[in-house]
């Protein structure tokens, strides 16, 4: 089973205390790390303004998880989220196959890159013909 | 008459003249710079996302943003999951 890249990103009602909060983000990693996915990157973002209001609140905690496994935490991630009170909106992305292309596209570039410099003429001609004009 | 059209047939045949096209000179102007797509969109980059988004918060169309259509679609799926995520507006006013 090829390994897949998850990003998971939840909002967190703004109204719930620091504890709680911790507790929230210590039981989803706990929650991964007992499905079988490993986490990746955790990143608590915080408060930040909403662009519009959720559940009548202009603000929320944001989290985000990078996440690699094979998927099935990902269910049961889900499931767990959407029936929590104090995660008022979630999404997660898989993100691999868009690096992979990423990656893929930046090294055609290089590759090209390097292609036509191969064909432009060195600096020493450069000078030569800057000395013809002359 | 018939004269002057068929200059203009050759000019176009022999793609002297692109700028014209048609009787109209050209709406928008093509090559005009464009904004840089990186080869991965992120679509947690806000600031970069809002180089997209008109006041109004819709998505630049591509005609106006000349981007490419690979790049518009990575562009345009950024901003949709951004948006679910209130990190965009769906509608600013």
């Amino acid at each position: 089973m090829a390994n897949r890249t998850y990003e998971v990103m939840y909002i967190i009602d703004p109204e719930t205390p620091g504890d709680k909060i911790e507790k929230l983000n210590d039981a989803v990693g706990k929650l991964i790390e007992k499905e079988g996915g490993t986490i990746v990157r955790m990143d608590d973002i915080g408060m930040k303004n909403l662009a519009y209001p959720i559940q009548k609140k202009e603000t929320g905690h944001y989290v985000l998880f990078e996440i690699e496994g094979s998927g099935q935490e990902i269910a049961e991630l889900e499931r767990r989220m959407r029936v929590n009170d104090m995660i008022m909106r979630y999404i997660t992305v898989r993100v691999d196959e868009d690096r992979k292309t990423a990656t893929k596209l930046r090294d055609k570039r290089e590759a090209r890159a390097a292609k036509r410099a191969s064909f432009r003429p060195s600096t020493e001609n450069q000078q030569t013909s800057e000395a013809v004009d002359a | 008459m018939a004269e002057k059209d068929m200059e203009i047939m050759d000019v176009k045949d022999m793609r002297l003249d692109e700028e014209v096209i048609g009787d109209r000179p050209r709406r928008y102007q093509r090559k005009r710079p464009r904004q840089v797509v990186p080869d991965y969109v992120d679509w947690k980059d806000v600031d970069f996302l809002l180089g997209f988004i008109p006041e109004r918060g819709k998505i630049l169309p591509r005609r106006i943003s000349q981007i490419s259509a690979r790049d518009q679609r990575r562009v345009s799926k950024a901003i949709k999951r951004a948006r679910s995520m209130a990190m965009l507006p769906f509608v600013a006013d």
